[in-house]
């Protein structure tokens, strides 16, 4: 078990929400490149994720990133990187772009590292306990995760029901145009409303509605995760301030 | 005259709401995921634009607060509504934007509920989709604009256009449509949606089998 995953998954929600939050304030990119570069370490030295898994996790941040970074530069006033060109790219665009675009990897970094870190039924579980959700709430919730990953097979099930009827494509396939998508989506739905129903229903014939409850496996919370905040707020905070004085 | 039962109303909602609104998450965000795989690979293909067609889908993610106050008929329903929707993107789907999305989701509800909260929850007109729609776009975009910085580009009014316009459809008129079309599968018979207007009604038997 790494270090994080011994965390308590509220503490660690709440970090990565003020650390989220904190770094709309910064557009300084060594700041913002310093960031990125310790939330690596720290998704592999207390997250224990292995390189090649990080790696992979990078990939939607730099694709987004390109996207980012080309529609600044294209689209800000400013001086030009190349005079005369046909397309006006300028040098603070290009600055603005990269830095944009390292939030949303200092972000996302994070937010992999603590998704790995934390199952959902501890995340809910210790935000009852913690956060003063509503076990109701909670509870729902942990209903909904267990549709959700029942939702590709019905999905499936739905997309060969359909197909069975429907007339074929020009290859003998069934399609998947926007109205084949629509169609299915709304049979997933109204599938979904009546199920939620009967969920509830069991839910409230087990007595989980109402009540003061125990909570089955509680989630601790300690020392550990004062020395988390203190570690985190004070990285943060001293790689700031280091880059307004440097 | 109502029944007494919608005289006093419960103070709080339903375990059975609750898990309504759960769902809703679960579905709208199961389709958007699907829907995203396959608008990443386009959007990588366009390039620059690919930044400005997340404008275009915006839309579809406003879609759950509407939905749920127009099924539940109750204040703060949006708001939570789209949060749920919102924790169940992070946390179960992982995604990459992390718990900001939690923040962008209570100000999308926020700006999606106020025209229902205009007309106290009674008023469900085309109208009311639309403006829902549009607020909860406009709302989401002065955070968008500070979060991505759009002010300093040239493109902002762009953006906005797109961006109100797909609130409009798929955030607002959209949900009519998908409301309108739940109701009359009979999925909705024990909610306050069908249960309101049945009160309405002279006590006659509803159905005639």
């Amino acid at each position: 078990m790494s270090w994080l995953e011994r965390a308590n998954p509220t503490v660690k929600m709440a970090l990565l929400l003020v650390v989220s939050l904190a770094t709309l304030f910064l557009l300084d990119v060594r700041v913002l490149l310093t960031l990125y570069l310790l939330g690596l370490v720290a998704a592999y030295g207390a997250a224990r994720l292995d390189v090649r898994t990080l790696a992979l996790a990078q990939v939607p941040f730099l694709l987004f990133a390109v996207g980012l970074v080309m529609v600044n530069a294209v689209s800000r006033p400013g001086e030009p990187l190349v005079e005369g060109s046909a397309v006006r790219v300028t040098v603070e665009g290009l600055v603005m772009g990269v830095a944009l675009a390292l939030r949303g990897m200092v972000i996302g970094v994070l937010t992999v590292a603590f998704l790995a870190t934390t199952p959902p039924r501890d995340l809910m579980a210790s935000l009852a306990q913690h956060a003063r959700l509503s076990p109701r709430y909670a509870y729902s919730m942990l209903a909904g995760h267990r549709m959700l990953v029942a939702m590709p097979r019905r999905w499936a099930t739905i997309r060969a029901a359909q197909a069975v009827r429907a007339p074929l494509g020009r290859d003998g396939r069934p399609r998947l145009g926007v109205r084949d998508f629509g169609r299915a989506a709304f049979t997933l739905l109204v599938g979904s409303v009546r199920a939620s129903e009967r969920i509830a229903l069991a839910m409230e014939s087990r007595g989980l509605s109402a009540g003061p409850r125990t909570v089955w496996r509680p989630v601790p919370v300690g020392r550990r995760d004062a020395v988390l905040a203190v570690v985190v707020l004070g990285t943060a905070v001293a790689v700031v301030v280091g880059g307004r004085l440097v | 005259m109502s029944r007494p039962e919608t005289a006093r109303r419960a103070p709080r909602l339903e375990l059975k709401d609750i898990v309504l609104m759960v769902m809703l998450g679960v579905v709208f965000g199961f389709l958007y995921w699907a829907l995203v795989q396959a608008w990443n690979g386009l959007a990588v293909l366009m390039g620059p634009a690919g930044d400005l067609a997340q404008h275009v889908l915006l839309g579809g993610w406003l879609i759950v607060a509407p939905i749920a106050i127009a099924i539940l008929r109750r204040p703060f329903v949006g708001i939570v509504a789209e949060v749920i929707a919102s924790v169940i993107e992070v946390v179960f789907l992982g995604s990459p934007v992390g718990p900001i999305l939690l923040v962008v989701a209570a100000i999308q509800g926020l700006g999606s509920e106020l025209p229902f909260a205009a007309g106290r929850y009674r008023r469900f007109g085309w109208a009311r989709y639309a403006v829902s729609g549009l607020m909860g776009a406009g709302l989401v975009f002065v955070f968008s604009a500070f979060r991505f910085d759009w002010w300093g580009q040239d493109i902002l009014l762009l953006r906005l256009g797109l961006q109100l316009a797909s609130g409009v459809l798929l955030g607002g008129l959209l949900a009519r449509v998908v409301v309108d079309a739940l109701v009359r599968t009979g999925a909705l018979d024990n909610f306050a949606i069908v249960r309101d207007q049945a009160d309405r009604r002279a006590p006659v038997a509803r159905r005639e089998r």
